[in-house]
């Protein structure tokens, strides 16, 4: 019994650890609605996004074709920033010429769409009542 | 039916805005050589400063003795025009779609004034049609071609509407919309709606006929 104790701890530790660690890499398996708090209140419908499925779908393995870097105005396509939300770069009402966040989501999305001739264009398809 | 929105948003587009604008201006063109040669003599008395205050006397609601003189269409037709145009080129949507296509962007009304200008357009359309069916005078005088131009603008704002509440299929219906919107453009210039084009040259004609020959207002 003194020694169970001590190896129910451990494993409980363990089994804490793998979960919170298979929860941040998973966490994107949960999105299934996009509704950053950026924009405060939304005023369409989310738009419905299951990261995951729609990936798997689309047959999109690398993740760099959506969660790319840069800085300074510059984007970088190489370097992968997975886990960073888009507003952390693409402010809501930006300074200058840069992306809006709106305009981020809508580009990269639809762009992607419209060149493969699959996955929705209009409004309603994405921002279901 | 990713071909299809393409295909309206695209070629169909561009042949509607091609025909209204080419179209207006074919008009505007062929009418003035008209009246030159059938109407020299008021052609010379047309005149920038009669033709001005009779545009802008008619433009004030209530102000001409025509808008006096019936109440009710005076309302109807000052909220119908203002929302018509109004709707269209400040609505969210479309400006999702300039910036979509072109990087513009503007000031846009918040969706739900547009969604009750809508409303009006549509209740306009219903009393416009209720006139013609309804009062004898305005009925002896309706044709088809009246009831044309109700329908072609009353139909992209029932569509419109229906699609933004996404009530039937949102497919077919937005596509519906776009059509509907695109033979609006394209009749513009070819049917009962080209007084958008003529109107301003319409009250110019009066105006300048009224003040330069006839030393009267024509409001
Ligand atoms: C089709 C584009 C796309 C692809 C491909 C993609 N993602 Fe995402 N991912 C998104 C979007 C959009 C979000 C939401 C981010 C936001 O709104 O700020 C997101 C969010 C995330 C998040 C944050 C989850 C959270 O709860 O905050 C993680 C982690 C993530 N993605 C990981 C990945 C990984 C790993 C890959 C590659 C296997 C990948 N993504 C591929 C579009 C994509
Ligand atoms: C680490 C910062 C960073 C993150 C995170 C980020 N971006 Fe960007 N993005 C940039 C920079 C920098 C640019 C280039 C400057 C600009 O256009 O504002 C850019 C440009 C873009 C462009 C314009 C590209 C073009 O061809 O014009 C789009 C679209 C875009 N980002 C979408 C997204 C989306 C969607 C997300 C989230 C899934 C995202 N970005 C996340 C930094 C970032
Ligand atoms: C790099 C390409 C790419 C990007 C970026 C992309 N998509 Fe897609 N998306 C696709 C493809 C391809 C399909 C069609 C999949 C199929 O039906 O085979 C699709 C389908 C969809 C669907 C329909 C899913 C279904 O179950 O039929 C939705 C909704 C969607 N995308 C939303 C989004 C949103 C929102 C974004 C931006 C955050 C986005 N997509 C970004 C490629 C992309
Ligand atoms: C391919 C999917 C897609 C399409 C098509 C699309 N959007 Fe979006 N839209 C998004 C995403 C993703 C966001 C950011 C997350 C969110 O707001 O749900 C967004 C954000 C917005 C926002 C800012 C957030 C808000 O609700 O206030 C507005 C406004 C908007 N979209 C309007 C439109 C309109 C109008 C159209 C059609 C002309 C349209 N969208 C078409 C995916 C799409």
């Amino acid at each position: 019994m003194k020694r169970i104790l001590p190896l129910l701890m451990l494993a409980a530790l363990v089994c804490t650890s793998a979960f919170l660690a298979v929860q941040t890499v998973m966490a994107q398996d949960t999105i299934t609605k996009l509704a950053p708090a950026a924009f405060g209140k939304l005023t369409r419908p989310p738009a419905v996004f299951n990261h995951d499925k729609h990936n798997e779908k689309a047959k999109l393995e690398e993740c760099v074709v959506c969660h790319h870097g840069g800085a300074d105005g510059k984007q970088d396509k190489t370097a992968s920033t997975e886990g960073t939300p888009c507003s952390d770069c693409h402010k809501v009402k930006p300074a200058g010429k840069a992306t809006s966040l709106q305009r981020a989501y809508h580009k990269q999305c639809i762009a992607c769409h419209r060149a493969k001739g699959k996955g929705p264009l209009a409004c309603g398809q994405c921002h279901v009542r | 039916m990713n071909a299809a929105y393409e295909f309206v948003t695209g070629p169909l587009a561009w042949a509607a805005w091609g025909i209204f604008l080419l179209g207006s201006g074919w008009r505007l063109y062929s009418m003035r050589q008209l009246a030159m040669k059938k109407d020299a003599s008021s052609w010379a008395f047309m005149d920038l400063g009669f033709s001005l205050r009779s545009i802008v006397n008619w433009l004030i609601p209530f102000n001409a003795l025509g808008w006096r003189k019936n109440p009710v269409m005076t309302v109807t037709t000052f909220a119908f025009h203002i929302c018509l145009i109004a709707v269209p080129v400040f609505l969210v949507a479309h400006v999702v779609l300039w910036t979509e296509f072109f990087g513009v962007s503007y000031a846009t009304l918040p969706d739900n004034v547009a969604d009750i200008m809508t409303l009006v357009v549509l209740a306009a359309c219903l009393v416009f049609a209720g006139r013609r069916l309804g009062q004898k005078e305005v009925a002896y005088i309706t044709t088809g071609k009246d009831w044309l131009a109700l329908v072609i603008v009353t139909l992209p704002f029932l569509t419109g509407f229906l699609a933004y509440h996404q009530v039937f299929d949102y497919q077919v219906m937005i596509i519906a919309h776009i059509v509907a919107g695109e033979i609006m453009l394209a009749a513009i210039p070819f049917t009962r709606l080209s007084h958008m084009v003529f109107a301003a040259f319409t009250r110019a004609y009066m105006g300048s006929e009224f003040g330069g020959v006839r030393h009267a207002r024509d409001w």
